[in-house]
């Protein structure tokens, strides 16, 4: 590369000047984000506001954060610190900040772009330190030939000081794309996952604005229009159209999110480390290191089985021992069966073998029908009962409805239930609809722990819960004499094996 | 270099856990156990001796005697739950894993092998100390859920437990195999 090497970065330098945008879009994003209840009550409410007072104070926010992005652009400055081997950040209006990092600490230089910064042409520096070093440094505005030039400085600074290996060094210069998930595989993940998450999501954004709403007493939607609305139709029609619009809602919302979230998500290969880097409105930037992961949960649903989508959820080893961190838990969407192979073997270094499978005993299947099942509607009769909430022909086919759904459900739950144990391997799986296939490496086990009750004695059944330091991993209702053969197989594994599990 | 070996495994004859002989609690950690519910029942009896004597009313005579014999009915299923409970618990060390059990409703056996302890610690509350008993704590880097709790060791037998398993996960001088062997005696002392 022949790119202009004289640049000097001992002394402070402020980011490029289109930063201010991107500062200001970012600071309006935040204020927007803080205030959209208030926002969009006011405009279902435009016709009755007071023009002058609405655009002025809207006026009045734009200039202020304006005021503020300047101030933001004007002290902010970074340099390499030559005498120290530092790589110094001073940012702060009126609370002043001086971040200093270690140059032979920085692990690793990212530059990357949003929404915003693509638009303005600039791009972002980011730098991952080792260890349990919480604070994280950017420079949010720099050019593209600036960010090279100053990643390289700040690489071969730590590289010169902690190995002499400049072979790496040649390696790190080019990171190769590796994998690459497309719009398509999105749009499938989003239309078939996160029911729940979405459906929660939804729940608390009607109840903000209704609440919103009701402190203002304001009559934009009658409430009793809507309720009177539906008690004029049969109950399950109205039943139905309320479910209906739920899942028309969550679907849109989960598209939506999924693809705000992951667009774009590439898979990077660099040096020892793998990158992540996904997201449309923020990009996002993680590092992955192999021998960090502690285990890896594979799901996939019926319809993204026909689809050919799967999800990867892999979980690091925690940095911080108190709170797993978001950062150490990472998802890879949407993966077809053969990209999911090729980061299984990247994290691994092998497929992983089922080996032999273990399976519950049918005492399993019965419990969860009493609890999940026989005991809720025996509830349901008894307050019934005694309330007279519905007629019991309509109790009948309410009943009849949760009936045939719970028990496909607990059926399909207890035939996924399975653990497969392998030399190399221990493989769970679980689940009804979603099926997760959980993996861990007998090595990285931490702890064990067995657990049986009092009356599972005679039966011979127990359970059995591994710990890793990226969590846990349990099988219960089992066979407890294979169980605990099973556990002396990995103590013995665990106790010999001289592999770092981190 | 010892000659290279690469025979398979046969699971049976490894060692098996639940076969090892646990070493029972000190006896005077019932006193332990039974204080910790003491608090809890003086809790209870002190408030309805406060209701009962402020507002005597309050109950018919034979509720305020089905009461009292409930709480002693209670009390004495307490200690009967305690002695069993204590019966329940074990400990054991082995060369490479340390053993937990405990349980009476659901028997709960932990083992953690040395080679994945991160610290150990000693404690000892406030009864504990009156009474000369500490206990141990073992901590991985599985979180919370995974770390073992040994309670009711006498004070002596604990910090030699400390010693030993600190000893266990650090061994002295790691790079040099001679040291190794030479500190390795007092490693596998049995205490006592």
């Amino acid at each position: 590369m022949s790119m202009n090497r004289s640049v000097d970065f001992s002394q402070p330098q402020r980011q490029s000047l289109p930063g201010i945008l991107v500062m200001f879009a970012n600071s309006l994003q935040k204020t927007v984000r803080a205030l959209w209840p208030m926002l969009l009550i006011w405009l279902v409410k435009f016709d009755s506001l007071n023009k002058l007072i609405f655009f002025g104070s809207i006026a009045g926010v734009v200039i202020i954060i304006g005021v503020i992005s300047y101030l933001q652009y004007l002290f902010f400055t970074f340099h390499i610190d030559e005498e120290n081997n530092e790589f110094v950040i001073q940012k702060g209006v009126f609370n002043k900040t001086r971040i200093t990092i270690q140059l032979h600490k920085i692990q690793q230089v990212n530059i990357n772009q949003s929404l915003i910064q693509r638009l303005v042409g600039v791009h972002k520096l980011e730098i991952d330190t080792a260890g349990s070093d919480k604070k994280e440094a950017s420079i949010s505005a720099i050019s593209h030939d600036l960010a090279t030039i100053l990643k390289e400085r700040l690489i071969n600074h730590s590289q010169q000081e902690t190995i002499a290996d400049s072979e790496k060094v040649a390696i790190e210069e080019s990171p190769t794309s590796f994998i690459k998930i497309g719009l398509l595989s999105l749009v499938k993940i989003g239309f078939t996952s996160n029911y729940i998450k979405s459906f929660a999501l939804i729940f608390v954004f009607f109840t903000t604005i209704i609440e919103n709403l009701q402190q203002l007493n304001t009559d934009v939607i009658n409430e009793d229009e809507v309720t009177n609305y539906l008690d004029a139709l049969p109950n399950i029609t109205s039943f139905m159209i309320v479910v209906g619009i739920f899942i028309v809602l969550i679907l849109i919302v989960n598209l939506i999110r999924t693809i705000l979230k992951y667009f774009d998500f590439t898979i990077q290969k660099s040096k020892q480390a793998i990158v992540l880097s996904y997201g449309l409105l923020s990009t996002k930037n993680t590092l992955l290191n192999p021998n960090k992961v502690q285990k890896i949960k594979i799901t996939q649903n019926y319809f993204q089985k026909e689809l050919d989508v799967t999800t990867i959820g892999v979980h690091q080893a925690s940095s911080d021992v108190e709170k797993v961190k978001e950062k150490d838990q990472i998802e890879v969407p949407g993966c077809s069966a053969n990209e999911r192979d090729i980061i299984l073997n990247l994290l691994l270094n092998q497929l992983p073998e089922k080996g032999k499978k273990y399976s519950p005993n049918w005492r399993k299947f019965a419990v969860n029908t009493f609890f999940l099942l026989v005991l809720p509607v025996l509830i349901s009769i008894t307050i019934n009962f005694k309330l007279h909430f519905v007629t019991w022909n309509e109790w009948m086919i309410y009943t009849s409805f949760f009936v045939i759904f719970a028990i496909v459900l607990i059926w399909f739950s207890f035939k996924n239930y399975k653990l497969f144990v392998s030399n190399d391997f221990i493989i769970k799986q679980n689940g009804a609809w979603d099926i997760d296939t959980t993996i861990i490496e007998p090595y990285k086990i931490q702890a064990i722990e067995t657990q049986q009750f009092f009356w599972q004695k005679t039966t011979n059944i127990g359970s059995v819960t591994l710990s890793t330091a990226g969590g846990n991993i349990s099988f219960s209702t089992g066979n407890y004499t294979e169980i605990k053969n099973l556990v002396n197989y990995w103590l013995y594994q665990v106790e010999t094996s001289d592999k770092n599990w981190m | 270099m010892n000659e290279f070996t690469n025979n398979p495994i046969d699971i049976n004859q490894l060692p098996k856990f639940e076969e090892v002989q646990l070493k029972g609690l000190n006896p005077k950690y019932i006193t332990v156990l039974l204080f910790n519910f003491s608090l809890l029942l003086i809790l209870v009896i002190g408030g309805f001796s406060t209701l009962f004597y402020f507002k005597e009313e309050a109950f018919s005579n034979t509720i305020w005697m089905a009461i009292v014999v409930g709480i002693v009915l209670f009390l004495a299923g307490l200690v009967v739950f305690t002695k069993f409970s204590f019966q329940k618990k074990g400990y054991a060390f082995r060369e490479h894993d340390a053993i937990y059990k405990s349980g009476l409703i659901s028997e709960t056996t932990t083992i953690i092998p040395f080679n994945r302890v991160q610290h150990v610690a000693l404690h000892q509350g406030f009864i504990s100390r009156k009474l000369g008993l500490a206990s141990i704590e073992l901590f991985t880097a599985g979180g919370s859920s995974s770390d073992l709790e040994i309670p009711g060791l006498l004070l002596a037998d604990a910090q030699l437990i400390k010693n030993l398993v600190s000893q266990k996960i650090n061994p002295p001088k790691q790079d040099e195999p001679i040291e190794i062997a030479s500190t390795e005696t007092p490693l596998t002392d049995e205490h006592e």
